[in-house]
């Protein structure tokens, strides 16, 4: 046995033995079965014939479907900016010695913590149209007439989500990040400012360069969690008002289970793929780099 | 030692399956022998009516006939998701409640009630209409139906009574301008237009009718882009400005009711939800005078448009499903709840929320006990659309239902997004798609 | 060190602090206020001029109460500890050995496989839970917490492993090699070198699994039915969002509850995993 696993290749199998198989029996195959619905104009109870790629011209032509894939693309790109933005920045606060340094650290974590089900429901109260807390703050501090339509207004309601989303990953990407910004040595820091960089040029020539590895890492997960999110839109929107705060998820999900048409629910979200491909790609060929060098 | 681990999370695969088997087996003797009825519904709006299925039903129908019933709910809008699983997967409960036409939709995954429909039709003077064409396909019953739940308008009888309303408009017209005056005096009118399956299609479905609007004819050709839909259309979008709370456009079927019970709209088109609350909760909600909220709360059905009055109500149905080992058990639970003396108890716990399926439920002596829901008690009969109409309530009537293509036309006017031209032909095309 | 101003501090460091902190911990304040208002008090309107929506005045237990007693919340949040933990030991186990094995081990096929997983993290569960179910059946695993068990690696391992692949390659190689020198096996270098390094990875990579397996909605909404063995977040939703009136006190009161353990154990590795990414490059 002992000799067996001294050969790389018996090794190998053996270690990824069972995480493969998991992978293959839930995953590998209903994929294979998914991707077969989206070929045929399955719906629920009646396997359907085959239709090709029909399910996936129809939603081209959707005009429901083109607004969430806009949507899903806007809501990616402008919470993964933030996420970034505010994680780098916090991140480098909590990089500092202060009082409750411990506690602080810990209680930023919390809104990545708490499932996303439950602290949307929290967010749609604050939001709410009549009983939205802010709209109750903003008015009695005079600062506002009439309510805000946090989310009663498609375009309010895309920034509202990616609001959430932001408060909600900002964390992780805030931990990660300082994690990372342990690793950079003070001394580095120390020289380049004994040169005369001040804290900006310090950042961006010094910490920035070396925390690009974990940066990249955090973005990608980011974005592939983001563009295939789900679970927020359900709850803070239903893809409302008027079907425009739906991502592919939320309308691929309508589409599939409550119309029944499994077929047609298939196809959406098969859509999600090719972007998501994409991002892996660039993902795989920069680890790759990394590698050589 | 690492090794051990490693052997160990391998052999584990094995024998989680092992493991599982062998309890899947252990437990399916016991309930084989037992006759068991696993049904599915919705967390019912009245939670008293839940305790009843679970306190008063189970124990009594396992005595009766030796049944165990085990009542399952979970959030109306998971239904669907919970459905297509099971019947995908070919296994989950027995009974599934459905909504509206939803049995169109999975009709062949479902077992012929037509004897236990027409045992019950014959025995309690006819089911309504409606709801024999949402459960029957092809001249056979797919499902059971089980309750309606009307949807009339609440509104707050001093309020209108002090903008010039001695009682509730007639017509569209008259609703308009007593909404402008309430709504000047910060009293508006509360609808949702949101992506949500009470209380918005129950508004849109009938406003697009009495104008004379239909989303197909009878052939099946999409026709709601025509001059009434236009008029209903202009009509809503000057009377969602000048009378209603705008916010509606973000609402679900739970914001009316809250606006409602805080004082902050004078109408919304609901179930008796709103009533029930005020009444449980007498001494909470409370006028602005001080006096229990209920003791100002009045019910009336929609206005009239100019090509008539319409209504729809939300109609709930038993699903006895095709995959079931129990079906036999299913059925015969179904019969004994519907028998007179045990639908009874259901039915008054609603307090009129839900009425019967049938037209002997308004002869029962609740009705009598408060005139203010007096008004749900015949409602039923006024509904003769369904979604679809022209056409059949059918499977394509139950896409363009789930997709809220009706009510976001008028959403989309609502808020300014589309002329109501443009809003109908955006409706003509997404259902042209459906009905190709 | 850096000597600073007073002023600098302010500005680049106190109100910056407060606002992230602010941002951050205010829906947790305004989910406790709810969880500790009486029902009487929730519907004040945004006009309302004599409504204190920032604190309440007669604060209550009810809610503890109805949500401990009248549902099964503590079964739910022992469903989910016991998910959410077993499936992370699965996954952070299948996950080390394959990012060992896809970053370590020269073999034909481990661009293919390391894709191959990448891949199946980008099917999204919407997808295939209607699959899934079919499977989950005809393992008899529906309606036991094994369903999920067994689900939810596939999610957490495809990121387990890209996240350890990536950190076991900036470990030197030659570790491991005076290990071997040394006489230990290829397995023994791995578990007892490698693993070793590699804690604060791993224990990213499980905070992170954990967090994720507590959070998910879906698959625990279709494959459990019984009250009893449902997730919080499924339980939570399903019994307490009801229709025209949501229990809103109770159901504040569960998402709090529902996150403190896990933050309680997050506040103890949080420290460690952050202290110990900086001992292993020093040492």
């Amino acid at each position: 046995m002992k000799r067996l696993l001294e050969n790389e290749k018996v090794l190998a199998t053996a270690l990824l033995a069972p995480g493969v198989t998991i992978l293959v029996v839930f995953i590998a195959y209903p994929f294979l079965m998914a991707l077969w619905f989206s070929l045929t104009s399955i719906s629920v109870g009646d396997p359907g014939e085959f239709v090709g790629l029909d399910n996936f011209q129809r939603a081209l032509e959707d005009t429901i479907f083109q607004t969430a894939f806009k949507n899903t693309v806007f809501y990616t790109f402008w919470a993964t900016i933030f996420k970034l933005a505010l994680g780098m920045w916090l991140a480098l606060l909590l990089n500092r010695h202060f009082r409750f340094k411990r506690v602080v650290r810990a209680s930023m974590l919390l809104p990545f913590i708490v499932p996303t089900v439950l602290s949307a429901w929290a967010w749609r109260w604050m939001f709410d149209p009549t009983f939205s807390v802010m709209n109750w703050s903003l008015f009695h501090l005079g600062l506002i007439e009439d309510r805000l339509p946090f989310l009663s207004s498609g375009d309010w309601a895309m920034w509202c989500a990616v609001v959430v989303n932001t408060w909600r990953g900002m964390p992780f990407f805030a931990i990660t990040l300082l994690a990372g910004l342990q690793t950079i040595s003070t001394e580095l820091q120390e020289a380049a400012a004994l040169d005369g960089a001040n804290a900006w040029h310090r950042f961006w020539h010094v910490t920035w360069p070396l925390l690009l590895p974990v940066t990249l890492v955090v973005v990608v997960f980011s974005i592939i969690q983001t563009f295939s999110d789900f679970q927020l839109i359900y709850v803070l929107t239903g893809g409302g008002p008027a079907n425009s705060t739906h991502l592919i998820a939320t309308y691929a999900y309508q589409v599939g289970v409550n119309s029944g048409l499994l077929g047609e629910g298939a196809a959406l979200s098969l859509f999600m793929f090719p972007v998501l491909f994409a991002v892996v790609w660039v993902q795989l060929r920069y680890l790759k780099r990394m590698d050589v060098r | 030692m690492k090794r051990r681990k490693f052997l160990k999370a391998a052999g584990a695969g094995v024998a989680t399956s092992g493991l599982a088997g062998i309890l899947a087996t252990h437990r399916a003797p016991v309930f084989a022998q037992a006759n068991t009825v696993h049904i599915l519904r919705w967390n019912d709006f009245v939670p008293a009516a839940d305790k009843v299925l679970r306190e008063v039903f189970a124990p009594e129908v396992a005595k009766a006939l030796g049944i165990k019933l085990n009542v399952e709910t979970v959030n109306a809008n998971d239904l669907p998701a919970r459905a297509t699983a099971a019947i995908q997967s070919g296994s989950g409960p027995d009974i599934i409640m459905l909504l509206n036409n939803l049995p169109h939709l999975y009709s062949s995954a479902s077992v012929d009630v037509s004897s236990l429909a027409e045992e019950v039709g014959k025995a309690q003077g006819g089911i309504y209409d409606p709801s024999q064409k949402l459960n029957k396909v092809g001249g056979k019953w797919v499902s059971m139906p089980w309750s309606i739940v009307p949807a009339l308008i609440s509104y707050r009888e001093s309020w209108f009574k002090e903008v010039g309303a001695k009682e509730f408009p007639k017509t569209w017209k008259e609703y308009h301008e007593i909404g402008k005056k309430l709504k000047a005096a910060k009293r508006p009118i509360g609808q949702t237009l949101g992506n949500t399956f009470g209380d918005a299609p129950t508004f849109t479905y009938p406003l697009l009718w009495s104008y004379g609007g239909q989303e197909v004819d009878a052939k099946g050709k999409v026709t709601i882009n025509s001059k009434e839909t236009i008029e209903s259309l202009a009509f809503m979008q000057q009377f969602w400005k000048d009378a209603h709370d705008e916010g509606g456009l973000a609402w679900d079927d739970s914001n009316n009711n809250r606006a409602f019970l805080s004082g902050d709209i004078s109408a919304t088109l609901n179930g008796a939800s709103i009533y029930v609350a005020a009444l449980n909760g007498a001494d909470k909600f409370k006028t602005e005078k001080g006096a229990p909220l209920h003791t100002d709360i009045r019910h009336a059905p929609l206005p009239t448009g100019p090509k008539g009055q319409h209504a729809y109500h939300t109609a709930f149905n038993h699903m006895v499903m095709k995959y079931s080992k129990n079906a036999k058990g299913a059925i015969e639970f179904l019969r004994w709840a519907h028998k007179k003396e045990n639908y009874d108890k259901w039915f008054v716990v609603q307090k009129g929320f839900a009425t019967g399926p049938t037209s002997v439920w308004e002869d029962h002596p609740m009705w009598k006990q408060d005139a203010v829901m007096l008004p749900f008690k015949s409602a039923p009969t006024m509904q003769t659309r369904l979604m679809g109409y022209a056409g059949q309530p059918d499977k394509r009537a139950a896409e363009a239902w789930n997709k809220y293509i009706v009510t976001v036309m008028y959403a989309n006017v609502a808020g300014g997004k589309m002329k109501p031209e443009e809003s109908a032909k955006w409706a003509a095309s997404e259902l042209g798609r459906i009905y190709r | 060190m850096l000597i600073e101003r007073k002023w600098k501090k302010w500005v680049f460091f106190y109100v910056p602090m407060a606002f992230f902190i602010v941002f951050t911990l205010f829906p947790f304040y305004w989910m406790a206020v709810t969880a500790f208002r009486p029902d009487s008090e929730l519907y004040h309107t945004w006009r309302q001029p004599n409504a204190t929506p920032f604190w309440t005045l007669d604060p209550t237990l009810e809610h503890l109460h109805g949500l401990l007693r009248t549902t099964a919340f503590p079964n739910w949040l022992w469903n989910t500890m016991l998910i959410a933990i077993v499936s992370t030991v699965i996954s952070l186990i299948c996950g080390m050995f394959a990012g060992y094995a896809l970053a370590r081990l020269k073999f034909r096929g481990s661009e293919f496989l390391g894709t191959g997983i990448f891949i199946t993290y980008l099917v999204p569960q919407t997808l295939l839970f209607i699959p899934l179910a079919d499977i989950v059946r005809g393992m008899q695993l529906g309606n036991t917490p094994w369903a999920l068990i067994l689900t939810y690696p596939t999610f957490l391992i495809p990121f387990c492993t890209w996240l350890l692949m990536g950190y076991f390659k900036t470990i030197p190689k030659e570790l491991e090699e005076c290990a071997r020198i040394d006489g230990a096996t290829r397995f023994g270098a791995m578990v007892r070198i490698i693993f070793p390094v590699a804690v604060p990875g791993i224990l990213s990579a499980g905070i992170f699994a954990f967090t994720l397996s507590w959070n998910e909605f879906i698959y625990a909404l279709i494959f459990m039915s019984s009250a009893e063995l449902k997730t919080v977040p499924v339980g939570v939703i399903s019994e307490l969002v009801r229709g025209d009136i949501f229990f809103w006190g109770q159901l504040m009161m569960g998402a709090l509850l529902g996150s403190i353990p896990v933050a309680i154990v997050y506040s103890f590795f949080v420290e460690y995993y952050v202290t110990g990414l900086t001992g292993s490059v020093k040492g």
